[in-house]
């Protein structure tokens, strides 16, 4: 069954890292239905995945072909009607929302393609968002501390070490989208999921944001699904998969 | 924690919630002032008739004969926590100045000026029962003051103006400061006092004959109180039977009670005491007299209450709808929020906090200026009076000379509490919506 989802390219090193090791998500059966009146969209109809620790996937399809609802299934943002989704040896369809949100929380980061940062918050402030939600009320000093250092460092890295107060209306498209990328990166989560992240921005500024996002996933061994119209982009992931009619299939070269 | 740091933001950075805060803390102070100065007529309106009114009035029922003044007054002292009693006589007149013409314009607002009531009064009694003295006492013109407070009724030759009435040997009478000044009278002037005679009530089928006596000023007394000054005038309880030549010796007995008594069971007490010896009488605590004036100031006390209902009503609609706005706008943050791993309850929760920042500092600015106001109305009072040159509150009307004020601080407290408690208990209803609201949708909003 799995066989299905194993990529196209079986010869390569990477193919047999993947073979052997355990999958940080594994979906199987997606299936995601909206009712609007009388019809029925079947905009999921049974797709299945597999991701590895470290690996960077492309998702690519037409649009409105499902790659959004896609992604927030496998973000624990949206419940799929049908399917198993397995994260990290915990089957989520099953968790309770609370428990979701945890999940989500601590094992994903999100980055999307109009930046969602909080108007009200500084770029320090946006970043540490998860950790704050992350934290009670009864969170350590330290703690506290050391998730805003690590924020900051984060920031610092991604070229921003100037501009951690800046609102994000004071910050250009390509600014944000680094501190949309420090937010996501700021838990350490098991998964990048990135919805089209440079579909906003020039084609120059795009550069820098998608080599920051391989750069960032392979140094810090995150997983990170990226979904993209730009077949160039495409072809830097380990391998790509294009969504189609519902499922997921490999992306031919 | 991110709740409350989210939250503040929020709130402090829209201009929109100070203006919720403004007009929360606005309900509260306006309820908070109307409290007060409801609470400061009923106050001042108590003490003013407690000190115009005897603790306990006695009203002789004299149908078949007139009751001996001593008898009751006698009867009425015997009673333990009595402390005096003295009799008066009442009767309604129509008075004229002396040499001028009976209605000064003609006109009936004039011609209700020149009706009084007479209290025929023993002047030692009164003074020893009532606050008399000190109505004398409080004249501020000194040319108005009776010469000697001791035998009020006493008016020197020397003080008699008209040389027609120097050796006449007239009866005198007490006017108010206010009457005397606004008649341009002076003690020594003369006024006839008309009302009809006991002995012409005693003629069945015969044309009553007015019986007119012509007074002397003797000096001026002033209670405070405007509207009683207005119509009353005094005279000896000797004169007030000569002029009118009535049977009776009483009209009512006003009753001082040692203090600390309660007035109800002494007037109880009293009540069986005058029917066991044959004088019935209707008798009545101060309270009782006066119960419908004071309970119409109560009344309109209780109606602020129903009041205060359609404030909070105001004060709830503020709220939720800036609260909804606010959730409206944040939709797509309610998204990210989600996506981030915030929990239903957390978004939630980020919203109602918004509701308790704004109800809360609504509430507690509207307590502070409403206490601040309240205290300084006079003063604010005098501003705007000199400011506009208008004058916003008139004397004569309410018996007062500055707007009462009493500060009720477990009202207050009250009524700020449940403001707060009822802003944040509608704030609940937009930050459920929020937390019930779908993530996907949300970060899909426009
Ligand atoms: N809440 C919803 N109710 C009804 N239909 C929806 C809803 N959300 C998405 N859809 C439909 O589902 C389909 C897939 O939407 P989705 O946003 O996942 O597409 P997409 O592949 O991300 O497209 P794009 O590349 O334009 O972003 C679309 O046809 C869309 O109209
Ligand atoms: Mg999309």
């Amino acid at each position: 069954m799995s066989d299905a989802v194993l990529p196209a390219d079986p010869g390569t090193q990477a193919a047999e890292t993947r073979a052997a090791a355990e999958p940080v998500l594994s979906a199987r059966g997606l299936v995601r239905v909206y009712r609007i009146a009388q019809q029925r969209l079947e905009v999921l109809k049974g797709a299945d995945v597999d991701l590895f620790a470290g690996e960077s996937v492309a998702i690519m399809g037409r649009s409105g072909a499902g790659k959004s609802t896609l992604l927030h299934a496998l973000g624990l943002l949206d419940r799929p009607d049908e399917g198993s989704l397995v994260v990290r040896g915990v089957e989520s369809t099953r968790l309770s929302k609370p428990a979701r949100a945890r999940l989500r929380n601590k094992q994903i980061g999100f980055v999307f393609q109009f930046y969602h940062l909080i108007p009200e918050l500084s770029a320090l402030d946006n970043a540490l968002l998860p950790r704050r939600i992350e934290f009670g009320p009864f969170a350590w000093a330290g703690e506290r501390r050391e998730a805003r250092e690590k924020a900051r460092a984060l920031l610092a890295e991604l070229g921003l070490g100037e501009r951690m107060g800046h609102r994000p209306s004071q910050l250009s498209g390509g600014e944000r989208q680094r501190v949309a990328i420090a937010r996501a990166l700021v838990s350490e989560p098991t998964l990048l999921l990135c919805d089209e992240p440079t579909g906003n921005l020039d084609e120059r500024t795009s550069g820098v944001i998608a080599d920051l996002l391989f750069e960032i996933s392979e140094k810090r061994d995150h997983t990170l699904v990226m979904v993209t119209h730009d077949a160039e982009l495409a072809r830097r992931a380990d391998r790509g998969l294009q969504l189609h009619e519902g499922r997921l299939e490999p992306l031919d070269a | 924690m991110y709740r409350l740091h989210l939250a503040s933001r929020y709130t402090f950075q829209r201009p929109v919630s100070y203006l919720a805060m403004v007009a929360i803390g606005l309900a509260v102070m306006a309820l908070i002032v109307v409290l007060s100065i409801m609470n400061g007529f009923l106050e001042e309106t108590r003490s003013f008739l407690r000190g115009t009114t005897a603790d306990i009035v006695v009203f002789p029922h004299q149908i078949q004969f007139a009751y001996s003044r001593e008898a009751l007054e006698d009867a009425v002292a015997e009673h333990p926590d009595v402390r005096g009693a003295c009799a008066r006589l009442v009767r309604p007149a129509i008075f004229k100045v002396y040499g001028r013409a009976p209605v000064l314009h003609g006109n009936s607002r004039d011609a209700a000026q020149h009706q009084v009531l007479v209290l025929g009064v023993d002047a030692e009694a009164e003074i020893a029962v009532t606050d008399f003295s000190e109505y004398l006492a409080n004249v501020e013109t000194p040319l108005f003051r009776v010469a000697d407070p001791e035998r009020p009724f006493h008016l020197p030759i020397e003080r008699i103006r008209d040389l027609e009435f120097k050796f006449a040997n007239a009866p005198t009478v007490l006017v108010s400061e206010e009457m005397l000044s606004g008649l341009l009278l002076r003690p020594g002037d003369a006024l006839n006092l008309v009302t009809v005679p006991d002995s012409a009530l005693q003629l069945d089928g015969q044309p009553v004959k007015p019986a007119s006596q012509t007074f002397l000023v003797a000096g001026a007394y002033r209670t405070g109180h405007y509207n009683h000054d207005q119509a009353t005038v005094y005279i000896s309880h000797k004169d007030f039977v000569r002029w009118t030549g009535t049977q009776h010796q009483v009209s009512e007995l006003y009753v001082s009670v040692d203090e600390g008594a309660d007035l109800d069971r002494v007037r109880d007490e009293l009540d069986a005491k005058l029917r066991d010896i044959g004088m019935v009488s209707t008798v009545e605590t101060w309270e009782d007299r006066h119960r419908i004036w004071l309970g119409a100031v109560e009344n309109e006390r209780n109606i602020l209450l129903v009041i205060f209902f359609f404030f909070l009503l105001l004060v709830c609609t503020i709220t939720f709808s800036v609260l909804t706005m606010m959730v409206q706008q944040k939709v797509r943050d309610i998204g990210i929020l989600s996506a981030m791993g915030a929990p239903a309850g957390g978004v939630g929760g980020v919203f109602a906090t918004c509701g308790i920042y704004i109800a809360t500092l609504g509430g507690v600015f509207g307590l502070v200026a409403g206490i601040a106001l309240a205290s300084n109305i006079n003063a604010v009072k005098d501003f705007i009076e000199d400011t506009f040159d208008i004058e916003v509150f008139q004397k004569e009307v309410y018996a007062f000379t500055e707007i009462p004020v009493a500060l009720d601080h477990q009202w207050n407290a009250a009524i700020a509490g449940a403001t707060v408690v009822g802003a944040v208990l509608i704030c609940l209803l937009p930050a459920f919506r929020a937390a019930r609201m779908d993530p996907v949708e949300a970060l899909r909003h426009e």
